[in-house]
């Protein structure tokens, strides 16, 4: 049985956005597919990446494991709408820690950074950690991703990746390993 | 009679959910993170009782003669509610199930209802006796968790039965309580084994101890004649034998690991669990 298409409204950036689609649908195909929030990354369908991971009502959810009747009248935020200032210093933390690789969990990454900074703007290690322990990485091993969250906060180690533009000709240091 | 026809159902009212039930074959969806891994659609199938939209549902109150947790009470209104440390064990679990991602969105029910061997939520909650009530239009009942677990992905409820809450009594919110997990990595892991304990210590005198174990047998277990060990002399943790606990346990050998294993690891759980919820005066070894 394919449950039929109902109006449903949800807060993006400040504003009621009203879609017809089936309430049994996953947040994640219907903020890709209806509404075009491609920051969204489908991993797994499963709840076992957090690569879909967006805020309702500002707290992490996986977006692949929530029916949309779930999110009607909720606030649902995505890389897209967050506040620009702060997710401008996230993407500058990854940048210098080398904290993107392949990219697919990034978003994911940030919207759990996100929630935490807003309550906790100088978080310790263990709680970066548990902040961000839904999501998985494949490439980075994470020490570079905790150390990025940790730097927006001004805690943490130095950056490591030389500015754009400064890297050809000389030797990088390894971050781990 | 309201209306029970539609592909997906989001009643506000439990009578309204019921009514539902009782109209045929639905399934009941909460937080969605045991149902939505189980297909690779892009929705739900089938009909769908969402009971989500029900207040009365969710939360922890007092009532005559326990503590009363609503079917839908997610983990982390577990974790940030103000509970007795009987119900240590229960929020130390809620902090391990899935990540903070699943427990915005699991719930206690959920958790019960999917029967899973490796539940998190089992062995705190057979520690302290819990009941689950269910409801249904024909009446209210009330079982002992222990009976309403009948086996892997099994349950005794009924189909036309809804698990309104969990109720634990209060001779059973005594004491401390612990909890530990075993499994491959601290997040998004289902458990190679897990255990959990509750303990009355009274003048440096074991005089109750509840001890469970899970993932190690088709369903979470409370390990009797371990506990008759311990009550009545100061807490020895090396009091719970590997051989006591294997006689108890059925483990079986998958993916995460062998049985032999997850047996020797439940026993070293259990006395890292019993060690954990006593203080240092309490403690004789």
């Amino acid at each position: 049985m394919t449950s039929e298409p109902v109006t449903t409204t949800v807060e993006l950036a400040g504003k009621a956005y009203t879609l017809r689609a089936a309430p049994a649908r996953r947040l994640s195909e219907v903020l890709r597919e209806e509404l075009g929030l491609k920051s969204v990354k489908v991993g797994c369908d499963a709840g076992d990446c957090g690569a879909c991971t967006v805020l309702i009502d500002g707290a992490q959810h996986c977006a692949c494991l929530t029916p949309l009747a779930q999110a009607d009248g909720r606030r649902i935020e995505t890389l897209e709408t967050v506040e620009p200032e702060l997710s401008a210093r996230l993407q500058q933390a990854f940048l210098q820690h080398g904290a993107a690789q392949c990219g697919i969990c990034t978003p994911g990454f940030m919207m759990a950074a996100i929630e935490l900074l807003r309550a906790d703007p100088t978080p310790d290690r263990p709680t970066v950690e548990a902040a961000l322990g839904g999501v998985l990485c494949r490439c980075t091993g994470y020490r570079k991703i905790v150390s990025a969250v940790m730097a927006v906060g001004g805690e943490g180690a130095d950056p490591v990746v030389p500015s754009p533009g400064q890297a050809v000709g000389r030797s990088i240091p390894r971050v781990d390993g | 009679m309201p209306d029970v026809t539609g592909a997906y159902l989001r009643p506000e009212t439990l009578d309204a959910a019921l009514d539902v039930l009782a109209s045929g074959d639905v399934t009941v969806a909460a937080g969605c993170t045991d149902l939505f891994p189980a297909t690779e659609r892009r929705e739900l199938p089938g009909r769908v009782l969402d009971i989500t939209g029900i207040q009365e549902l969710s939360g922890i109150s007092v009532e005559e003669g326990g503590l009363r947790l609503g079917a839908a009470t997610s983990w982390t209104a577990i974790l940030r509610a103000d509970l007795p440390p009987a119900l240590r064990a229960l929020q130390l679990a809620a902090r391990e199930v899935g990540a903070m991602q699943i427990q915005n969105r699991g719930t206690l029910a959920g958790n019960l209802c999917n029967a899973s061997p490796a539940a998190d939520g089992v062995p705190p909650l057979l520690v302290v006796d819990a009941e689950v009530e269910l409801r249904s239009i024909s009446g209210t009942r009330r079982l002992p968790l222990a009976d309403f677990l009948t086996g892997p992905r099994r349950t005794a409820r009924r189909s036309d039965e809804l698990l309104t809450a969990i109720f634990i009594p209060q001779t059973a919110l005594a004491g401390n309580s612990y909890f530990l997990k075993l499994g491959a990595r601290s997040y998004l892991v289902i458990s190679i084994a897990m255990t959990a304990a509750r303990m009355v210590i009274e003048d440096g005198i074991v005089t109750d101890a509840a001890l469970a174990v899970g993932a190690c047998g088709p369903v979470a277990t409370r390990l009797p004649e371990v506990e008759r060990a311990l009550v009545g002399h100061p807490l020895r943790a090396d009091a719970i034998t590997d051989a006591a606990v294997a006689r108890t346990l059925s483990p079986i050998d998958d993916v995460r690991a062998d049985a032999g294993y997850r047996s020797r690891s439940a026993a070293e759980l259990l006395r890292r669990t019993v060690k954990a919820l006593v203080t240092p005066s309490e403690r004789a070894a």
